[in-house]
């Protein structure tokens, strides 16, 4: 199973934009997606049942969208938990965490408020058709397997 | 020569504030302050809203403990209309009340304190932390991590989502509990029972009788909170009780409503958070604190089987009444253990399932108060209305609030005892946060680094020079 997880706060402007782009993938057979405001330690249950996990999350700043692997671990826990954290969470509670990637949309305004800036929306269509080949790549390879 | 030392931010809390420790010229601890230094200004957003908007409103407040302003907003609100919620509704609001205590014990005891308790004091702050705690104690953080899911899921299963379910209302709930739902969440109780179990034994053969929860922060105060009518442990409805140091009785069998008899509130410049008093005392002193200390040493029995055995035994290690601030860890777990025993008896309650959760009316009342106790200690929300239910005046007494004096004699006895010769080092430090961090404080939903945040202290000398620096990162 493939989970893509949507990271952020639509009261926070282009922060939302990551539950944006989760709620608009179409739905794939053996994938689950959830949208949450924050990484919590309690995401590690989902995690547990995955094989790839996908967090679509908003990036201050940046030019485009970037999809990218992630390879580190975070070894400290902040109030504000990663990606590396969760993982490393999953990986020392649990035993093992799935493989992961983060796909960074671009946002400018992240004041209160609802609805994305005009930037931030233009870049939701190319989210979407990234975050659907992922998924779909990982069909190809469940199937194969 | 006279010097300051500032712990800023308080890391593990919700929301931010910081702690000045005033050492004499002898270097030792002439005052210790808890600062909050943020404002958050919802009694005035409150006005010109209407009775009805009110608990989504006041949710907001916080993202930990959204259930407890939406649940105490009701309850004023229900005062307002003046209607009897149908017993359903009561039954719901209960069982949400029991799995938001749930997971916010569960938050505050595995990921917030039992780095500390676990890994030590003084172990590397850079490691002190939940990341940590699974590396070291795997089996306990999965067992923590999973009783936290378990209150949030019950959350979400009544009101539709786990943070802010705009649910609870004047009158009642908007959606009565479905068969499956209900079902499900009584599946869960029995595993989140075994984990408490765990958890209480492993807390009693270790911590108990350690250094720190034995003789750092013990003092005597009076202790505030609801009881049923015959005494029993309450958290939603009953009556306030005021108890002395040894549980003698002050006040018994007051309604809620009239709070105002018993407590009233202070400011300080320093710092933005009210201070609640015992009236009859005056201010300051009339401490007192809340919570799950709070509620264990004014209740006379849980009314459940397992939870009353452990109160017997907990107050049996205390000989008798509790005034130990390290106490609240071990409070707070009896009461995780009573919350799922009341679980148990209101799932098995068949009016749960009842289809009218709602009872509708008019403003029938100017005035109206909602007091029921949220996981941090009482929770008051005071409404005055004008004719068309829109609020004109909004009193909010939060659970941290109550506690705001005892939080400043805790931290001030851990320092006197810790602090010698002016002498103070990075373990010493955690242990005066961990004064604050036992009353588990909730200053608001703010967003702030914990383990790794720097830890500045500053030792500053009577001209206002910084003479020692210590850094923590």
């Amino acid at each position: 199973m493939d989970l893509v997880i949507g990271i952020g706060n639509p009261l926070r402007q282009d922060d939302g934009i990551g539950p944006r782009v989760v709620e608009a993938l179409p739905v794939f057979p053996s994938a689950e997606a959830c949208v949450v405001c924050e990484l919590v330690p309690e995401l590690t249950l989902r995690l547990r049942g995955a094989r790839r996990v996908l967090f679509v999350d908003a990036e201050a700043g940046g030019a485009e969208t970037q999809l990218g692997r992630v390879t580190g671990r975070e070894s400290g826990w902040g109030h504000t938990l990663g990606p590396e954290g969760l993982l490393e969470l999953a990986a020392r509670a649990f035993g093992s965490a799935p493989d992961a990637w983060v796909l960074s949309v671009p946002g400018v305004n992240f004041g209160y408020g609802e609805g994305l800036s005009d930037r931030a929306e233009g870049f939701v269509p190319q989210a979407v058709e990234r975050a659907s080949r992922w998924l779909s790549e990982g069909q190809v390879s469940a199937d194969g397997a | 020569m006279e010097r300051e030392i500032r712990i800023e931010p308080v890391t593990r809390v919700e929301g931010h504030g910081k702690i000045t420790l005033h050492l004499d010229k002898k270097g030792g601890v002439r005052d210790a302050r808890f600062h909050v230094t943020e404002l958050r200004g919802f009694e005035e957003f409150c006005v010109g809203r209407t009775v009805w908007e009110m608990p989504a409103l006041t949710a907001r407040i916080c993202g930990i403990c959204p259930v407890s302003h939406i649940l105490a907003s009701a309850r004023a609100g229900d005062a307002i209309l003046a209607v009897r919620v149908p017993d359903a509704a009561h039954l719901l609001r209960r069982l949400m009340n029991l799995g938001q205590l749930v997971q916010s014990h569960a938050l505050s005891f595995f990921y917030l304190s039992a780095p500390d308790l676990f890994l030590g004091w003084a172990s590397d702050p850079a490691k002190r932390n939940v990341l940590g705690l699974a590396e070291a104690r795997g089996d306990l953080t999965r067992k923590g991590i999973r009783l936290r899911a378990f209150g949030q899921e019950t959350i979400e299963r009544l009101g539709g989502k786990r943070i802010h379910p705009a649910w609870a209302v004047p009158g009642g709930v908007s959606r009565p509990l479905g068969r499956a739902d209900r079902d499900w969440i009584a599946s869960q109780v029995p595993e989140a029972l075994d984990t408490i179990r765990t958890t209480l034994r492993l807390f009693k053969e270790t911590f108990a009788t350690a250094e720190e929860c034995t003789v750092l922060g013990d003092f005597p105060s009076l202790y505030v909170g609801l009881v049923t009518d015959d005494g029993a442990w309450e958290h939603y409805g009953g009556v306030l009780r005021v108890v002395d140091a040894k549980g003698k009785p002050l006040v018994d069998g007051l309604d809620p409503a009239r709070y105002e008899d018993v407590i009233g509130e202070a400011a300080e410049p320093w710092s933005y958070l009210k201070f609640p008093f015992y009236r009859p005392l005056g201010y300051p002193k009339g401490m007192y604190r809340v919570g799950p200390l709070g509620r264990l040493n004014v209740c006379d029995r849980f009314g459940t089987p397992e939870a009353d055995a452990e109160l017997e035994e907990f107050r049996a290690r205390g000989s008798g009444r509790s005034g130990r601030v390290f106490d609240y860890h071990y409070a707070r777990l009896i009461e995780i253990l009573a919350s799922l025993e009341q679980m148990k008896t209101v799932l098995e309650d068949e009016r749960l399932l009842a289809p009218r959760v709602r009872a509708e009316a008019g403003i029938n009342a100017e005035v109206g108060v909602g007091v029921h106790e949220a996981p941090r200690g009482t929770l008051i929300h005071h409404y005055w209305v004008d004719p068309n239910g829109v609020v004109t005046a909004a009193n909010l007494i939060v659970s941290t609030g109550h506690n705001n004096l005892a939080m400043n004699r805790s931290i001030l006895e851990i320092a006197r005892r810790t602090i010698k010769d002016g002498a103070f080092d990075e373990g010493i430090l955690n242990r005066i946060e961990g004064g604050i961090r036992a009353f588990d404080p909730c200053l608001s939903c703010s967003v702030h680094a914990l383990g790794r945040l720097p830890l500045e202290v500053e030792v500053v000398g009577p001209e206002g020079a910084v003479v020692q620096t210590l850094v923590r990162d």
